[in-house]
């Protein structure tokens, strides 16, 4: 629980509770303000922290893992699709829950039984009766172990009013998730069953037409090309590849049909319909066709003597570049054609406008500690925060592209973030670049985290850059180092406090995060931005969590984006020494 | 919400793909496309509100 400064006349949904004073209201944050969704994900985390680590000791052999996908996507298909069918419940019953704090006790009874399920699962599976009781005894501890998890969190009572009103919704949702279980069952075993085009022969005529593309594709640049439509052989007689029925466009094309229902679904207020449906086939095709020219790409890049890189950064990197670029292009495209445009959206909705911070600025006597990037709408203070980020993420890709087990062309990171930051220069101006002593000692304290977790987890994948660098003249060398060390101790820790800190804990409460105060957090926003900044950590994911929540720590105590920054760069100042000093490149 | 709904999806269908294990899309580089995808978007609609 926490005070914090809110300017007047925000109103939010989330149980906050104002007591006006002359220029602020102050808002008082319980743990018993947390609507349905809010405890949904609390109980998705606590279930994802607790199971991840207990993963290994588990049982694999009583069918539990099949039980558990089950449950899970019954969870998760039920929540949609009683969502769906019943909004009113479920934002009654999540007005309901506001008023019940979390129940601890039920907690406390939650950490019994799953002690009691680990016990069980230590004792070895047989085939005799006592063996079989243990075994139900196995699934009676973690089941209850779930239950009662989610009973901390909801009142059962409420669950099952809930469920009454959703109708037959649970049987269609224990449908699906059984069907989606064999569906996986069968793909993951690749035995052809379902969603094998290497034996699904309804796919063959568009690997063959992908052939036919990139067979004439490759016509435009090469003199010599090998194509053989027997072994699917494709190149030129120095450099080829088998396009596979797996390389016929398959993952792409349904990445955007996903993206494409999604976005048309999501904002369906902004089409018109049955117009918007054609966007849908439209961007699968265009996907489908970028993925003879990634192939026509790959070949060349192979035939210009570069295999490694063709079958390395390249292979691994083109599929994400052209599908986020069609993606992308999806989204600014349909913008700007009217006939996809629904007229029922108000024209002044995306206008330009006065934000509620531009009311606020006026009215509020004294600022927070630090002021919001813009309190004018001129200008996209997104854009601001997460630009910097975004411009490293896409740097990556293409350095990774262009790279085989190297990254050669690491540089590109550095100078995309220092561009993009020099742009926006003014707009960080006017935050708070000060730093206190508990910003240098987050620093530390990551430090010994993230190599603390290191050594706990055991060995990680063999880094390529030490034999990379050997490789490299010494100037190319030294180089390469420079701006692999300024990259993570100066552009790296800002870019990624912007867009952590700075944005994501304040934009996971509100649209408008500008008019919320640098100091303004839910914990339920903080636990996400971490486990997000985690999650991009790769294999070191736990130590990218706790080192987010720290820096949000550091950020929160007065909200100066400094503090973030201060404490970032010098973990990652630190790692660069130890990197640099005892040869631990895996580090980077 | 809408967006974070999005990439969560994404998310789901990327850890589909690294069950199969195929070559045009690299599961082990979903987290940073997913990413970048669900952060342009972002600030590609509030450039829109504007």
């Amino acid at each position: 629980m926490r005070d914090t400064e809110q300017k007047p006349g925000v109103s939010r949904d989330n149980g906050l509770q104002s007591t006006s004073s002359s220029n602020y209201h102050f808002i008082h944050i319980h743990h018993s303000s947390l609507g349905l969704t809010h405890r949904l994900i609390l109980f998705v985390l606590l279930f994802a922290a607790e199971w991840i680590p207990i993963t290994h000791f588990v049982h694999k052999g009583r069918g539990g893992g099949s039980f558990l996908y089950i449950a899970v996507a019954f969870s998760s298909l039920f929540m949609a699709i009683a969502y769906f069918r019943s909004k009113d419940s479920f934002q009654r019953i999540s007005s309901q829950v506001k008023k019940t704090p979390i129940r601890w006790s039920f907690f406390a009874y939650h950490l019994v039984a799953l002690a009691a399920f680990l016990g069980f699962s230590s004792i070895p599976t047989g085939s005799n009766p006592l063996s079989y009781a243990i075994t139900a005894l196995w699934y009676a501890a973690g089941v209850l172990a779930i239950v009662l998890a989610a009973c901390a969190f909801v009142p059962a009572v409420l669950v099952l009013e809930f469920v009454r009103t959703t109708g037959y919704a649970w049987v269609y949702a224990l449908v699906a998730a059984i069907v989606a279980w064999r569906v996986t069952i069968y793909a993951s075993l690749g035995n052809g069953a379902v969603w094998n085009p290497a034996i699904d022969l309804s796919w063959k005529p568009a690997t063959d037409l992908t052939f036919t593309l990139v067979k004439g594709l490759l016509h435009l640049f090469l003199t010599q090309v090998v194509a053989d439509r027997a072994t699917m052989t494709i190149g030129s007689p120095k450099f080829n590849v088998i396009v596979s029925p797996w390389c016929a466009g398959f993952e792409g094309t349904a990445l955007m049909l996903v993206f494409s229902v999604a976005w048309v679904g999501y904002f369906r207020r902004e089409f018109r319909f049955p117009h918007a449906l054609l966007l849908i086939p439209a961007g699968m095709l265009v996907v489908w066709l970028s993925n003879a020219l990634r192939i026509t790409a790959l070949i060349l890049i192979g035939v210009a003597g570069a295999p490694n890189v063709a079958v390395g950064g390249f292979h691994s990197q083109a599929g994400w570049i052209a599908f986020n670029c069609v993606a992308l292009g999806f989204a600014v495209v349909t913008r700007h054609m009217p006939w996809f445009a629904s007229n029922r959206v108000a024209p002044d909705m995306f206008a330009p406008g006065v934000f509620a911070s531009d009311v606020f600025a006026s009215s509020v006597s004294s600022q927070p500690a630090q002021a919001p990037l813009s309190t004018h709408a001129v200008h996209n203070a997104t854009a601001a925060y997460l630009t910097p980020f975004l411009a490293i993420l896409a740097a990556a890709m293409i350095s990774r592209a262009a790279s085989g087990s190297f990254e050669w062309l690491y540089p590109l990171r550095f100078v995309a973030a220092a561009a993009v930051l020099w742009f926006f220069r003014s707009e960080y101006s006017k935050l708070d670049w000060h730093f206190g002593w508990y910003s240098v000692l987050a620093g530390f304290s990551v430090f010994g985290i993230w190599l603390g977790l290191d050594v706990m987890t055991g060995t990680h994948a063999p880094s390529a850059i030490g034999a990379g660098l050997a490789s490299l003249p010494s100037p190319g060398r030294i180089a390469w180092i420079v701006f692999r060390t300024a990259a993570a101790v100066v552009t790296v820790p800002i870019a990624e406090e912007l867009a952590f800190r700075g944005f994501l804990i304040r934009r996971l409460s509100s649209a408008d995060f500008e008019s919320l105060s640098p100091r303004y957090y839910t914990y339920v926003a903080l636990l996400v931005s971490s486990v997000a900044f985690g999650l991009l950590h790769g294999e070191r994911w736990l130590a990218g969590t706790a080192a987010g929540l720290i820096y949000a720590a550091a950020f929160l105590r007065r909200g100066r984006i400094g503090d973030a920054v201060v404490a970032h760069g010098i973990t990652n100042a630190l790692l660069a020494a130890t990197v640099l000093t005892a040869g631990k490149w895996d580090l980077w | 919400m809408k967006l974070l709904g999005m990439a969560l999806m994404f998310v789901g269908v990327a850890s589909f793909a690294s069950a199969v294990s195929v070559p045009e899309i690299d599961p082990g580089s979903a987290g940073s496309a997913v990413a970048l995808l669900s952060g342009a978007l972002l600030v590609i609609r509030s450039s829109r509100k504007k």
